[in-house]
C-alpha cells in the first residue's frame, strides 16, 4: 500500500507526458533528416546563446551574423580576412557617380546567379531585400538609416539586372560599400519569402530560423539552445563550391566541454577556448591551435564630467601608469595586440604608435602638475570573460594594482554587462572598462564613435564633448583620396591619444582549437568565417 | 463531495501562492537600477528603436497596470516575451522543459534505486561497515556543492575515461526522435528509434548521478531512520518471536512501513532538483529550465526570469496534488473516514 | 550528567566539533595564519602544483591557494552566520507573532510565508542577485531571502504546541504581560528545533552562496571565495584539478561538519522534547 504512492507518481507522470504528446508534426523542421554522416560535417562547438534570428535585416549577434553570412551572399564582399579591398560578389561590377544632390551608385548584378530555390537572382529581389531591412527597422538597421542615410525610394531596379541606390551627399559611398559586405546586405529570394509573409511581417517569421538565399550554405534546422545544422547547397552557384557536406553548430557555452571535446574528437573546431585551453591544447595529438584577427577594442572610458577626469593631465597619468606588455605578455600569452589608437590594425587609418607603457615616475610628476596626489575612483567591469579567454575580473585586477603605483585608489565594481551598458550609456560611470567592436569596416565606424559627442555613442558616454576633433572626424569620413584620408586620420588618431579620455588596452586575437584534418579554416575580423573554404 | 471540496480548497490554495509568487517575482524583477531593453538591443540601439521596443513590452506603462497585464495574460497562457530571445517566453519554457523534466525524472529514479537499498542495508547492519560506509557517503551527499561535483564526473568519466559523453542530450550525429512528449527517452520509446533511445539514456546517466547525488543521500538516511525505528518495534519482536526468517522480516514487514516517510521525502527532493538542475545543466550543457533561468537572469530578462519561477513553483505543489488525488481515490480509508 | 555528555558519545560529532572549531579558528585567524597575500599576483608562478613553498599550490595569477582558502573561510563564516542570523531571526519573529495573534493576522502570514516556502530556492535566489547586481552582499541577502520562511512555520509550530502548557496558564493567571511570556517561557523552548535548523543552514547558505558565485551572481574574482575559486578552476580541470579540487574540499568538510552538528543537536534535544511532551 504505501510503495503505491511512488508508482502512483510515475505512472500518472507517464499518463500525463503521454496525454500531453502531439503526433509528430508532419515534415516540419523538427524531424531533421539524416545529417549526412560524420565525414562530411563540420562539427563546430561555441557558445551561441546569443543567437536571437537568422533573418539578415535582423541578425546582429555574433552567432547570428557567423551563420546568416554563410547562408546569403551580399551585393559586394571581402575575401578571407583582407578588408583592404572590396570584391565583387553578387555585383560582377558597380560605378559611384557623383550626381550632385547626391552619390549614385550602379551594380550589375553577376548573371547566372541563382537561389538556393532555383529561382534567379534578379533586381527586384536586391529591392525587396533592401526595402524590408527598413520597413523592419530592427537592430542592424541603422547602418542604412544611420550610415548610409538610405530610405526606400533610394534603392530601385532599372532594369532585372541593375540596381541604383543614391545616398545623400552627407553618407559616405566608400562606407555604404563596405556596410553592404555585412550580412544586412543580404540578397533573399523575394519570391520564396513573399510567399511565406504573415501578417505583414515581411517574412521576419519564416526566415527566424530558415533561410531563403544563395549562399554555399542553406540553414537545415535550428533547434533552439542546442544546434543550428547548415546544408551545402546543391544550386550554388558562386565559388569557392563547398567542401563540406553540412556544418553543425552546436550549444556548448562551457569553454572546458569545448576543450575535452576537441581533444576527443567530439568537435572539429572550438570557438570560445580560453588562453588557458589554447595553452593546455599545446602538444596535444591531434589538435592544432590557431588564431584570427578581430576589430575589437578593449579600452577603459573615462568620464571627463567627474573631476578629476576633466583635468588633461591626469588622464595622461592613468594612460603612462600601466604596464600594457605584462598585459599583453603574461595574462594573454602573447593572444592580444598592443594597441593604443582608437582604430584598430586591419582598417585603413590604423596608428601604430603605441607611446606608453609604465613609467611610474612620469605619471607621479603629470598628477604633481595636475596639482592631484591622492585621487579615488570607481572602476565599472563587466562579469565574465573578456574578449581574448582572460577573465575582465583579473584584467581589472591588474589595472587596479597599476594604477595604485601611482597612488591612484581604484575600487572595482563587478556588474553583468547589461546593467553596465545601462549605466554607462547614462553617462553615470566614472571609469569603464568593456569592449567596442566596428559595425562595419571603415575607420569612420570607430572613429565617428570616439570623438563625436553629437554621435550619442563612447564620447557623449564619457562626456566628451571636442567640436573640433569631432568635425574633423566627419570630415575624414567624406573624403574619397585614400592618402588624404590616411593622413586625416593619422592626425586626428594622435590627437585623442593624448587628449581624450581613452585608455585603450589591447586589441584581442580570437584563439581557435582545432582538428588537425580541418584545412582551409580562415577567421575574418568581420567576425566570421567562409564554411565554403573549410574541407576536413 | 467531500472529495470536490477537498479539491477545491487545495486548487484555491495553489492559485493564492502562485498569485503571491507572481507579485513578488514581478516586484523583484522591477527594482533593478539598469535597464534591460538597452541592454538587450545593444550599443548601437537608436533612441527610437529603443522606444518602440519599449512600447512593446509595455515598459512604460506604470507598475500596476504592467502587472495587470501580465496577469490577465496568464489566465490566456501568455506569459509575455522573452527580452533576450524575443520569442513567446511560454515558447521558451515548452522547449526547455521536457529536458529538466527528463534529467529530474532520473535523478529521482536513481535516488530510489540507489539510496532506498542503501538506507536498509545500512540499517540492518548497523554499527558496523556497511552502516558507516553508507552514512559518510550519504553525509558527503549532503555537503558538497552539485556544480563541484559535475566538474569532477565530468573530468573523471567523461575526460580521463571516456566512457560518458560530456554534455548535451543525444551523440552529435542523432536526431531526435519526433517530439511528443519532449523526453528524448520516451519519445524514442515510442517511436521505436534504439540508436537515439541508447543515446539519450547514456546521455543522461553523468548528469542525473550528479543531479541525484544529493537527494540519494537524503533518501537513504531517511529510509535509515525510519527502518531503524520499524525494526525495534513491538511487532517486529512478534515477528522474530514467530520464528520468521530475518530477510523475510525485513522485506515484508519493516520495509513497507519505513517507507511511509522516505516517500514524503522523494516528493519534497523533487522540488529541490529543480534548483539543482541550475547548476548541473550550466555544466553538462543541458538544455533546459535551468539553463534558461541563468541566462534570463544575467540578461536581466525579466518576463523570463517570472516565467522561470512561476513554472517551478507550481510545479510541486500541483505534482503534489495529483498524487494525493490519485491516492484519496486509491485508499478507501481516507474517502470514508 | 548534562547536555554535552551525550552529544560527545558519538565519534562523529567530536570530529564535526572539531573542525567546526577549526573552521572558526581559520576564519578569525586568517591574516595571521595565511603564509602569503591572497590576492598578491605572481604572474611568474603561475599554476604551481602543491609543493613546500605552496602547500596547495597556485592558481592562474600566482596566487597562494592554502592563503585563499583561509581567506574564504572567513568568508563562509560570514556569510553562513549573516544568512543564518537574517532568515533565523525575521522568520521566528514572523512566526512567533503568526502564532500568538492567532485568526487573520495568523492565516495572512501563514500564507505570506507559504509563497516564499513554494520558491524553488536557487532559482528565487539568482532572481535577487540578478535585479540587485552581483555581489557577496547582495547574494547574502538572496539567501536569506529563501530561508526564513522554514524558521517562521517552525517558531509558529513550537508556539502553537507550547502555548498549551500549564505554566503558560499559570503566568498568564499571575498577570504576566504576553511580552513576557513570549519571552521567558516560549522562547527558550521553542527554540530547540530553530537551533538544529541553523545548523543545517549554516552549510546550506554556504553552498548556496558558492553556487551563485559559481554562475556569477554572488562574490566576484578576485574575492578568495570558495565558489569563486572552483568557478576560476573550472577552465584547468584537465591539466591542473587543484584548483578546483582543494575549495571543493573546504565546503565539502565545513558543510559537512555542519550537518553532522545539526544530526548531532537533533538527536539531543528529540528525547528531550519528547519527555517534555
Amino acid at each position: 500500500m504505501t510503495y503505491r504512492r511512488s508508482s502512483i507518481l510515475f505512472v500518472i507522470a507517464l499518463l500525463v507526458a503521454a496525454a500531453c504528446s502531439q503526433p509528430p508534426p508532419s515534415g516540419s523542421s523538427q524531424t531533421p533528416q539524416t545529417t549526412g554522416g560524420a565525414a562530411s560535417t563540420l562539427v563546430w562547438y561555441a557558445d551561441t546563446s546569443d543567437l536571437i534570428s537568422l533573418d539578415p535585416a535582423v541578425a546582429y549577434e555574433f552567432t547570428g551574423v557567423l551563420l546568416t553570412h554563410n547562408a546569403y551572399e551580399t551585393l559586394v564582399k571581402f575575401e578571407g580576412a583582407d578588408l583592404a579591398t572590396i570584391k565583387p560578389a553578387l555585383a560582377q561590377s558597380w560605378d559611384i557617380k557623383d550626381s550632385t544632390s547626391q552619390w549614385d551608385i550602379t551594380f550589375k548584378l553577376r548573371s547566372g546567379a541563382k537561389f538556393a530555390s532555383g529561382n534567379a537572382i534578379t533586381a527586384d529581389d536586391v529591392v525587396y531585400s533592401f526595402q524590408r531591412v527598413l520597413k523592419l527597422n530592427k537592430s542592424p538597421a541603422f547602418l542604412f538609416t544611420d550610415i548610409a542615410q538610405i530610405k526606400e525610394s533610394s534603392i530601385k531596379a532599372s532594369d532585372p539586372s541593375t540596381v541604383v541606390i543614391s545616398l545623400p551627399k552627407t553618407a559616405s559611398p566608400q562606407g555604404f560599400l563596405a556596410v553592404l559586405t555585412f550580412t544586412i546586405g543580404s540578397v533573399v529570394d523575394s519570391k520564396d519569402v513573399k510567399a511565406k509573409e504573415t501578417g505583414g511581417d515581411s517574412g521576419s517569421g519564416y526566415l527566424l530560423d530558415h533561410s531563403s538565399g544563395s549562399g554555399a550554405f542553406v540553414i537545415d534546422h535550428w533547434t533552439k539552445n542546442s544546434e543550428v545544422q547548415l546544408k551545402a547547397n546543391p544550386n550554388y552557384t558562386g565559388s569557392p563550391k563547398p567542401a563540406l557536406g553540412g556544418v553543425l553548430v552546436k550549444h556548448v557555452p562551457e569553454s572546458t566541454n569545448q576543450q575535452f571535446a576537441l581533444e576527443k574528437g567530439d568537435a572539429d573546431i572550438a570557438r570560445n577556448l580560453g588562453a588557458q585551453q589554447i595553452t593546455a591544447l599545446q602538444g596535444k595529438q591531434g589538435v592544432v591551435t590557431t588564431t584570427g584577427n578581430s576589430l575589437q577594442l578593449v579600452y577603459v572610458g573615462m568620464n571627463v564630467t567627474v573631476k578629476p577626469l576633466d583635468n588633461v593631465n591626469v588622464r595622461e597619468a592613468l594612460r603612462t601608469a600601466i604596464d600594457y606588455d605584462g598585459i599583453v605578455k603574461d595574462l594573454f600569452k602573447g593572444g592580444a595586440k598592443k594597441v593604443q589608437g582608437i582604430v584598430p590594425a586591419g582598417l585603413a587609418g590604423y596608428n601604430e604608435s603605441t607611446p606608453f607603457q609604465a613609467d611610474v615616475n612620469k605619471a607621479k610628476s603629470l598628477l604633481q602638475q595636475a596639482g592631484q596626489t591622492a585621487i579615488t575612483l570607481e572602476l565599472l567591469v563587466p562579469t565574465g570573460p573578456a574578449p581574448g579567454g582572460v577573465a575582465w575580473a583579473d584584467l581589472a585586477a591588474k589595472l587596479q594594482s597599476d594604477w595604485k603605483n601611482i597612488g591612484v585608489t581604484v575600487n572595482i565594481k563587478q556588474t553583468t554587462q547589461a546593467d553596465l551598458l545601462g549605466t554607462y550609456r547614462a553617462q553615470k560611470g566614472q571609469l569603464v572598462m568593456i569592449l567596442w567592436g566596428p559595425d562595419f569596416p571603415d575607420p569612420d565606424a570607430n572613429v565617428g564613435p570616439f570623438t563625436d559627442y553629437a554621435a550619442k555613442s563612447i564620447a557623449f558616454r564619457n562626456g566628451w564633448d571636442d567640436k573640433t576633433i569631432a568635425a574633423k572626424g566627419r570630415d575624414a569620413a567624406l573624403i574619397t583620396d585614400a592618402a588624404k584620408r590616411s593622413a586625416a586620420y593619422k592626425e586626428i588618431t594622435d590627437y585623442v591619444l593624448h587628449n581624450g579620455p581613452y585608455v585603450v588596452l589591447y586589441q584581442p586575437t580570437e584563439p581557435f582549437g582545432l582538428r588537425s584534418n580541418v584545412k582551409g579554416f580562415v577567421w575574418s575580423p568581420m567576425d566570421w568565417t567562409d564554411f565554403a573554404a573549410i574541407s576536413k | 463531495m467531500r472529495f470536490l471540496g477537498f479539491l477545491l480548497r487545495r486548487i484555491v490554495g495553489i492559485a493564492a501562492v502562485m498569485i503571491g509568487v507572481s507579485v513578488i517575482t514581478f516586484a523583484i524583477s522591477h527594482i533593478i537600477p539598469a535597464d534591460p531593453v538597452a541592454a538587450a538591443l545593444g550599443d548601437h540601439a537608436t533612441d527610437a528603436q529603443i522606444a518602440q521596443f519599449r512600447a512593446e513590452y509595455h515598459l512604460d506603462r506604470p507598475l500596476p497596470e504592467q502587472y495587470f497585464i501580465y496577469a490577465t495574460g496568464i489566465l490566456h497562457g501568455d506569459l509575455g516575451k522573452s527580452i533576450r530571445t524575443r520569442r513567446s517566453v511560454a515558447d521558451d519554457l515548452a522547449d526547455s522543459f521536457p529536458a529538466t523534466l527528463e534529467l529530474s525524472f532520473a535523478a529521482l529514479l536513481i535516488s530510489i534505486v540507489l539510496g532506498v537499498p542503501a538506507g536498509v542495508w545500512s540499517a540492518v547492519s548497523r554499527g558496523r561497515l556497511p552502516d558507516y560506509v553508507v552514512r559518510v557517503l550519504s553525509l558527503a551527499g549532503g555537503s558538497l556543492p552539485v556544480f563541484w561535483l559535475g566538474l569532477i564526473v565530468i573530468g573523471l568519466f567523461y575526460y580521463q575515461l571516456g566512457w560518458f559523453p560530456g554534455g548535451g542530450r543525444l551523440d552529435t550525429f542523432v536526431p531526435p526522435p519526433p517530439t511528443r512528449t519532449g523526453l528524448y527517452v520516451l519519445d524514442s520509446i515510442f517511436a521505436g528509434n534504439l540508436e537515439a533511445l541508447r543515446s539519450s539514456l547514456v546521455h543522461l546517466v553523468l548528469p542525473a548521478i550528479t543531479l541525484g547525488y544529493f537527494s540519494t543521500a537524503l533518501v537513504a538516511r531517511m529510509t535509515r531512520s525510519s527502518m531503524l525505528d520499524v525494526l525495534g518495534q513491538d511487532y517486529m519482536r512478534t515477528a522474530r518471536a514467530k520464528g520468521l526468517r530475518e530477510p523475510v522480516i525485513v522485506l515484508r514487514h519493516a520495509l513497507r512501513n519505513a517507507l511511509i516517510p522516505t516517500i514524503t521525502i522523494i516528493g519534497l527532493t523533487f522540488g529541490s532538483l529543480l534548483s539543482g538542475a541550475v547548476l548541473t545543466e550550466t555544466i553538462f550543457s543541458w538544455p533546459g529550465l535551468g539553463r534558461y533561468a541563468t541566462a534570463s537572469a544575467v540578461s536581466l530578462d525579466f518576463p523570463a526570469v517570472l516565467g522561470v519561477t512561476l513554472l517551478a513553483a507550481v510545479v510541486y505543489p500541483v505534482a503534489n496534488l495529483v498524487v494525493d488525488v490519485a491516492y484519496y481515490w486509491l485508499d478507501p480509508r481516507i474517502q470514508h473516514g | 550528567m548534562g547536555k554535552r555528555t551525550p552529544i560527545l558519545r558519538e565519534p562523529l560529532n567530536v570530529v564535526a566539533l572539531a573542525l567546526i572549531t577549526a573552521f572558526a579558528v581559520c576564519a578569525v585567524l586568517a591574516p595571521l595564519l595565511a603564509p602569503y597575500d591572497p590576492l598578491a599576483q605572481t604572474l611568474s608562478s603561475r599554476l604551481e602544483p602543491p609543493s613546500a613553498t605552496h602547500w596547495l599550490g597556485t592558481d592562474s595569477l600566482g596566487r597562494d591557494i592554502a592563503s585563499r582558502i583561509l581567506y574564504g573561510a572567513r568568508i563562509s563564516l560570514i556569510v553562513g552566520v549573516v544568512v543564518v542570523a537574517l532568515a533565523g531571526v525575521f522568520g521566528t519573529f514572523v512566526g512567533l507573532i503568526a502564532g500568538y495573534a492567532g485568526g487573520l493576522a495568523d492565516e495572512a502570514l501563514m500564507r505570506f510565508t507559504e509563497v516564499f516556502l513554494a520558491f524553488p530556492p536557487l532559482i528565487l535566489a539568482m532572481a535577487i542577485a540578478g535585479a540587485l547586481g552581483p555581489s557577496l552582499t547582495n547574494a547574502i541577502i538572496a539567501i536569506a531571502a529563501v530561508t526564513w520562511a522554514v524558521y517562521a512555520r517552525l517558531a509558529r509550530g513550537q508556539l502553537l504546541s507550547l502555548r498549551r502548557r500549564e505554566y503558560v496558564e499559570a503566568a498568564r493567571s499571575i498577570g504576566a504581560s504576553p511580552g513576557r511570556i513570549l519571552g521567558r517561557h516560549l522562547l527558550p523552548n521553542a527554540i530547540a528545533p530553530l537551533l538544529v535548523q541553523a545548523s543545517f543552514d549554516m552549510g546550506a547558505a554556504i553552498i548556496a552562496a558558492a553556487g551563485l558565485s559559481f554562475i556569477g551572481f554572488g562574490a566576484q574574482p578576485p574575492t578568495p571565495e570558495w565558489g569563486v575559486m572552483i568557478s576560476e578552476g573550472r577552465n584547468f580541470i584537465s591539466t591542473q584539478p587543484w584548483l578546483s579540487l582543494f575549495p571543493g574540499l573546504a565546503i565539502l568538510f565545513a558543510v559537512g561538519a555542519f550537518n553532522v552538528l545539526g544530526d548531532g543537536l537533533r538527536d539531543v534535544f528529540d528525547p528531550r522534547l519528547r519527555r517534555a511532551g
